[in-house]
């Protein structure tokens, strides 16, 4: 048996303490795991084994959903056919509150193919904005190349993009001056030119 | 718990504490279930322990998006090892085993960028003011912490904040237990004097 005891003092106690309370942590970073670890068995076992043909859009207005979400993301593959096909092909967690309320993505269209492009949709709040776009790796961050549109009502603008399936970053371009990251998805840690950026995953079978 | 039973919320209404890690005798049941693949069960170990990776990896690295990155790496590789994870090893060493090896190959790629040192909320502005005391405390923890050996903070983590025992952190680290308690006693060491000096330095 092992002398567990340490030599401490008030100096290390106080070290500790500080050191000891738990992080915040936003929920869809737990969302974003079961994501990961669902995308990489996916990867695990292969194109040719069956699978969810595709992934859903999970945004969700809680936490607990998001978790779900991920969750029935990965057992769609596990389950009947029928639950496997009412999946849609993309990915993308939203920490709390709806898609119309801030921004957010989600899917517009259906796969055809593992490795089909996908529409995915985005939305992004900013009433007093006069134009707003899209830039990220999947348009070279071209601020010119995918222009949202302003819905008056709202104030929200919204656009699609069509992409492959994997991780992407993107941001929004507000009046051709204003770089902002998508608030409602995880922020990328890679940002591009040292901006911040938003993680899209699109799956895939 | 069976793969293919109905889906259930696995989110508690509120963030774990420490004192939420699973009991022994339910962790073993989760572990378990995950390993059949359970996904709730794999969820509810991912809620029950993200936050307290997360606080390992945050003191090891310094940075949010580094330290996430770190622990969501871990629980990838935490889930493709379980159908090699034996009971007879202890499950929190384990994943500490995972989380200790991502923060370090982490620590590698970090040093190869341009160090700089997060904590806490960074101010929008230079002019703004002071942060309280007990947020100055914590930063100059963070920073004496920063220039340990890493092998040093890790020890002094795993000991002193995440409370393993030597034994665990034996397990956890491929270390031995001579060794370790070297490691942590010169963290201690480096640390009482690190912020002796702060303090001599505003006293000045």
């Amino acid at each position: 048996m092992h002398d567990e005891r340490d030599e401490t003092d008030e100096t290390i106690e106080r070290i500790a303490a500080a050191l000891r309370p738990l992080p915040e942590v936003a929920p869809s970073r737990k969302a974003l795991v079961l994501v990961a670890v669902a995308a990489d068995r996916a990867r695990a076992r292969g194109a040719g084994e069956s699978g969810p043909r595709a992934w859903r859009l999970a945004v969700a207005g809680t936490a607990a959903a998001a978790v779900v979400a991920a969750a029935a993301l990965w057992l769609g593959g596990r389950r009947s056919p029928a639950a496997a096909d009412r999946s849609v092909p993309a990915v993308a967690l939203d920490s709390g509150g709806s898609l119309a309320r801030a921004g957010g993505a989600r899917l517009a269209g259906r796969a055809g193919d593992a490795l089909a492009p996908q529409v995915v949709e985005l939305v992004f709040r900013a009433p007093e904005a006069h134009r707003v776009s899209v830039v990220g790796d999947f348009n070279g961050w071209n601020a010119g190349a995918d222009a949202m549109t302003r819905d008056s009502a709202s104030g929200l603008w919204s656009g699609t993009i069509t992409v492959r399936p994997g991780r992407h970053v993107y941001a929004f371009v507000i009046d051709d001056s204003v770089w902002a990251r998508d608030p409602r998805t995880p922020e990328a840690a890679d940002a591009d030119f040292g901006r911040p950026g938003s993680v899209l995953l699109v799956g895939h079978p | 718990m069976s793969s293919t039973g109905p889906l259930r919320l696995v989110k508690p209404d509120r963030e774990p504490t420490p004192d939420d890690a699973p009991a022994a005798a339910e962790r073993t049941q989760l572990v378990r279930a995950a390993q059949r693949g359970d996904v709730p069960a794999f969820a509810a170990l991912v809620d029950a322990y993200y936050a307290r990776c997360l606080r390992f990896a945050l003191h090891m690295l310094g940075s949010r998006a580094d330290a996430e990155d770190a622990v969501q790496d871990t629980f990838v590789r935490v889930h493709r090892a379980l159908p090699s994870y034996v009971e007879r090893e202890a499950f929190e060493p384990w994943l500490f085993r995972i989380l200790a090896n991502r923060c370090r190959t982490a620590g590698l790629r970090e040093r190869r960028r341009a160090a700089v040192l997060e904590f806490g909320e960074v101010p929008e502005h230079a002019s703004d003011p002071r942060p309280d005391e007990a947020v100055a405390w914590r930063e100059e923890i963070a920073r004496a912490l920063a220039t340990l050996p890493a092998e040093q903070r890790e020890a002094f983590l795993m000991r002193h904040v995440e409370d393993l025992s030597y034994e665990d952190m034996a397990t956890a680290t491929g270390a031995g237990i001579s060794a370790l308690k070297m490691r942590v006693k010169r963290a201690c060491e480096s640390l009482r004097r690190r912020l002796q000096e702060g303090d001599d330095a505003r006293r000045a």
